[in-house]
């Protein structure tokens, strides 16, 4: 309890994270006002965030894109070739939000689709399990059509059956610098079981207590 | 039209077979005898024209799948790792025509195989990190005497030549009753290839299209797979994955002990582990007890599918032969079995499965399998099982349960046996086969050996 109290009131020198923040101070020595203050004031708490760190959060999902735990993320911005985003924005209205595709999938946690630069690019980003590395060749036989569809309103789209499919992706995917993922070990699959389970965990423990 | 009786139990089909079965090494569709004997030898090529010159030697050696469905016979193939092809002077461009995996090798694709902790390579036999294994020759028989024959065949064609060198040599053959080292009957379900001149057994179906099998005809995707240039060098040639596994039979027998307090209850969690009983009957037609009837033929022994057996109260979810082929399962994550079959050669090496193997020390009797996985993508394929199938649990909602017989484990690993009211979770469950080496050969064509052993190309 006493140990406790003391490493609460004086924390240990970590020289690590005394780096980090030398490194931090560094970078706003020019920063507007604002935000030097900012830095002065929020040290202490974000001396104790980075103390809290124990391992590298980053992790590649193959080829491109970043992973944490069972999750990765992919990123892309596409340039929309001549009329695409007409075809686009009709494909995306014509779901009205719904992606019943996207649970054909079963491993997409979400998908973000963005018009940018006067409808001239889209900006596409997911989060999903494993690698999708894996599963384009499924892609290529279970739902071709869908893919043909919705991709071939983007430029250089080498059409489902290229070889060059990969390299594809790969070329035009940024990985995240950062990015953050509350629940790292949880697949979709996963999701979808426990909250099955939850409500029949529940009534057991109704019938018992 | 195809005539006369088949050994592998299939009918002859009615309609002529699609592929050039004379230019297709005869392993790539020829099941191994029952029983039977062979020898799998490694080379290494010491320089170029020593070897085209031993290749020019064994091609006219290397059978053809020419009527492949009379397994009762005896055969050589070969196949090349990238490091032999390299070794033999294939010309650069071809060269850099295979798939990246290929050209690394399988100890360098460690990560994407997931072959960690003690299947990592650093764990290996020397031989399978030297980068050494440069030609394998596999010699297949029904009989011992015919298998000598045809060892001494392929023995005649390195033995006493400078231009080759062996780096490793193992017999492998049938042990009592045609059980694996895990004391079951394997190799019961083949993918059934369209065009190849034999009508499926029940339950083997569907058909799948050669081209995922054999280079140079359209896949499942209804086109060809790339495949190495130029065409005389890929065509009807195909890949094929080495991977040799030391079988820990007294770790496996321990577990069964440990988790079965009657024989019968031992040998009923030793059939959910595979999903067959040890005689071949599938738990999906004989959930409760063995029919060794139903093991014994092939006509009945695969005719099944996960129908009326969804939630695996009869096969569970994670036993081996579901995992290895779903057939109708529901997966977690949009899958087309179809695409990630393997034609498997199992052969079987060391001492015979012993029921009463209980030590630490029986786990290291040399005794196991060499695996021989053959696609025409066989790297993507052995990667995609290595991850998705074998390695994890979440496309059948397992979460990260692995496959019980060839899974690397983890501490604390679990096996989930569904029941009715609650499921049984198995504890202990260990890295029941360790993986003591590995590579990737390409299996050419016969016209493809002849192009490769040419002097100048």
């Amino acid at each position: 309890m006493q140990a406790q109290t003391q490493t609460a009131t004086e924390p240990e020198i970590n020289p690590v994270v005394e780096q980090k923040i030398q490194r931090l101070r560094e970078l706003y020595a020019d920063a507007p006002e604002v935000g030097k203050a900012a830095l002065e004031k929020g040290l202490a708490n974000i001396r104790a965030e980075l103390s809290e760190i124990t391992a590298s959060g980053k992790e590649s999902a193959g080829r491109a894109g970043a992973r944490q735990g069972k999750v990765s993320e992919l990123t892309a911005i596409l340039n929309i070739t001549k009329d695409g985003a007409k075809r686009l924005r009709g494909l995306l209205e014509l779901t009205e939000g719904n992606f019943k595709a996207a649970d054909i999938v079963g491993t997409l946690h979400d998908m973000r689709f963005v018009f940018l630069d006067n409808d001239t690019r889209l900006l596409f980003a997911t989060a999903y399990d494993g690698e999708w590395d894996a599963y384009i060749d499924d892609f290529v036989t279970k739902i071709p059509t869908s893919m043909d569809l919705f991709f071939c309103n983007l430029e250089g789209w080498p059409g489902i059956h290229a070889p060059s499919i990969k390299d594809w992706l790969v070329e035009n995917q940024i990985t995240a610098d950062a990015w953050y993922v509350a629940n790292p070990n949880l697949t979709v699959a996963e999701a979808k079981r426990l909250q099955k389970i939850a409500p029949a965990l529940e009534e057991f423990l109704d019938k018992v207590g | 039209m195809v005539s006369g009786k088949t050994s592998v139990g299939a009918t002859p089909s009615t309609t002529a077979p699609m592929l050039e079965l004379h230019d297709i090494q005869a392993t790539v569709l020829r099941p191994r005898p029952a029983p039977y004997f062979g020898t799998h030898v490694l080379l290494r090529v010491n320089d170029a024209e020593g070897g085209r010159a031993f290749l020019r030697r064994l091609t006219p050696h290397v059978a053809s799948s020419t009527e492949w469905w009379n397994s009762a016979n005896t055969w050589l193939s070969v196949g090349l790792s990238y490091a032999g092809l390299e070794a033999m002077g294939v010309p650069s461009d071809s060269l850099q025509s295979f798939p990246e995996a290929f050209r690394v090798g399988m100890a360098a694709r460690a990560a994407q195989l997931r072959d960690e902790g003690v299947n990592h390579p650093r764990n290996w036999e020397a031989v399978f990190n030297s980068r050494d294994t440069h030609i394998g020759v596999s010699a297949f028989s029904d009989s011992e005497e015919n298998h000598t024959r045809a060892l001494a065949v392929a023995r005649e064609q390195y033995e006493g030549f400078s231009g080759v060198s062996v780096v490793a040599l193992q017999d492998f053959g049938a042990q009592p009753g045609d059980l694996n080292p895990l004391g079951y009957k394997d190799g019961i379900d083949q993918p059934a290839i369209e065009g190849s001149g034999v009508d499926p057994l029940p339950g083997q179906g569907p058909l799948i299209k050669a081209g995922e099998f054999i280079l140079g005809y359209p896949g499942e995707a209804g086109i060809p797979l790339l495949m190495p240039q130029p065409e005389v060098l890929g065509r009807n040639g195909t890949y094929l994955g080495f991977r040799k596994y030391q079988s820990r039979v007294g770790a496996f027998n321990r577990f069964l002990r440990a988790h079965g307090s009657t024989e019968a209850e031992q040998e009923l969690l030793a059939a959910k582990l595979v999903g067959r009983w040890r005689s071949g009957a599938p738990l999906t037609l004989a959930p409760d007890i063995d029919n060794p009837d139903i093991g014994a033929d092939p006509k009945r022994n695969n005719d099944f599918n996960y129908t009326e057996d969804s939630r695996g109260f009869k096969a569970p979810l994670g036993c081996h032969i579901r995992r290895m082929n779903p057939r109708d399962t529901k997966l977690t994550r949009l899958t087309d079995v179809n695409i990630h079959r393997l034609i498997r050669r199992g052969t079987t090496y060391g001492a015979p499965y012993d029921p009463n193997a209980l030590s630490e020390a029986d786990d290291e009797i040399p005794r196991g399998a060499i695996f021989l996985f053959i696609s025409a993508k066989a790297m993507a394929t052995i990667e995609f099982l290595q991850q998705e199938w074998i390695n994890d649990g979440n496309f059948i909602g397992a979460g990260n349960e692995r496959d019980p017989i060839i899974g690397q484990q983890e501490e604390g690993a679990t096996f989930t046996i569904p029941r009715e009211p609650v499921r049984r979770r198995v504890h202990g469950i260990e890295t029941f086969n360790v993986l003591r080496g590995g590579e990737y050969f390409f299996m050419p064509s016969l016209t493809a050996l002849k192009w490769i052993a040419a002097p100048d190309k």
